[in-house]
């Protein structure tokens, strides 16, 4: 019996030295944290989402200037909803672009996978195309629709859906 | 290489990014509680069954939406099931918290009616204690149905995929293995925190089960509440 102690004793001064203690409660909280922060909103500007919103998709068009040119943004049925087809239409208006300009679909600062809507022209500068907003599990309602033109660049409309 | 080939390894990639990123933050938590459970078994077989079970699942839904090309008729479709998925998961990890820190109140919550050895606690006990290594590919097919956004995109891309496609069997095989390079791709990442959760020396402390089960407890009732939203 006092040699099963002994045994017993030696074992755990041998697996519970400081040392190890100090890493594994380090390793313990860094992983909280990170699965916390992962799951929680971990920004100031996460937790006051309009900040980061700079179009108002549910209520009209979005305008942005770029050089000579205005990106006109509009997104139809209204409200926007997540899990439904959408339609994206871009009307630009200035200079005549040679090829037809795309729109990829994200989340600001999470990482969604490519989700891209080819646009297609119908005359006068406007092109339109479908698509859809998924719906993030997380809760979180902020998306980005990154509006790219070849050839001159691109422009970022970031709005809320509705899940 | 072609465009699918092209596409294919888009998703590949796009799995392994998400994985390290995404994946971690919303499932690991499942698959540390299944590490932590497994307690002395080895965390490998079981987890890569697990994922096989996930992937199929995946494979399943991609093969659906390139058949139809409809993403939105086909959530809407499996929506319910999506959201008993949830459910599911958070009450297995609820249970198996609950198991493996001794705190399982079956006398409390079934008053007279408990019998220890009564078909509600032995199905209690099975559920919290899942351990047997078989179990996990069905737990993996059912928690392949989680949503998740990533897995969404995807599909998008394989009911795209199926538009393109000439006959159906191709825009089935087409969804399929998108889905399933896809799922491949989120494997490194979750193996990892796996393997991380059922280190030998890190297992071996009662302090770990103790805090593991507060915080499987803690992450049962997120995806419980999320599920019940959804």
């Amino acid at each position: 019996m006092r040699c099963s102690d002994d045994k017993t004793n030696s074992h755990f001064a041998k697996i519970k030295s400081p040392s190890r203690n100090t890493y594994l409660l380090g390793g313990l909280w860094i992983g909280m944290l990170f699965f916390f922060t992962s799951i929680l909103p971990n920004t100031a500007q996460a937790m006051d989402p309009s900040k980061m919103i700079n179009c108002d998709v549910h209520h009209g068009t979005c305008t942005q200037k770029f050089k000579d040119t205005e990106i006109i943004l509009d997104i139809s049925p209204k409200p926007v909803k997540a899990m439904t087809d959408l339609k994206f239409t871009i009307t630009l208006t200035g200079k005549q672009i040679v090829s037809e300009p795309f729109i990829d679909l994200g989340m600001p600062g999470m990482k969604m996978g490519p989700n891209r809507v080819l646009l297609k022209s119908n005359g006068k500068g406007v092109y339109s195309g479908t698509g859809t907003i998924v719906r993030c599990p997380s809760g979180k309602r902020i998306w980005k629709a990154t509006v790219t033109v070849p050839d001159m660049g691109s422009a970022e409309f970031i709005f809320d859906v509705i899940y | 290489m072609s465009s699918i080939e092209t596409l294919y390894l888009t998703f590949l990639t796009t799995g392994f990014i998400v994985g390290f990123g995404h994946c971690i933050g919303m499932c690991g938590p499942i698959v540390v509680s299944f590490s932590l459970n497994l307690k002395t078994k080895g965390v490998m077989v079981p987890n890569l069954l697990y994922h096989a079970g996930r992937i199929t699942t995946y494979a399943l839904l991609g093969g659906i939406m390139g058949a139809t090309g409809a993403f939105t008729r086909v959530t809407t479709g499996i929506g319910t099931l999506q959201k008993g998925a949830m459910i599911f998961a958070g009450l297995i990890i609820i249970l198996m918290g609950l198991g493996m820190s001794g705190w399982m109140p079956l006398g409390k919550i079934f008053g007279d009616y408990y019998r220890p050895d009564g078909i509600i606690a032995r199905s209690f006990r099975k559920l919290s204690g899942i351990q047997s290594t078989a179990a996990f590919l069905p737990l993996g097919l059912v928690l392949g149905l989680l949503p998740c956004g990533p897995v969404y995109t995807a599909l998008i891309a394989a009911a795209g995929l199926g538009m393109e496609t000439q006959s159906t069997f191709n825009a089935v095989l087409a969804g399929m293995g998108l889905m399933a390079v896809f799922g491949v791709g989120t494997v490194p990442s979750l193996l990892m925190v796996a393997r991380l959760s059922g280190m030998g020396w890190l297992k071996s402390r009662n302090i770990i089960y103790k805090i593991g089960s507060i915080l499987m407890i803690g992450v049962g009732i997120y995806f419980l509440i999320k599920g019940l939203r959804y």
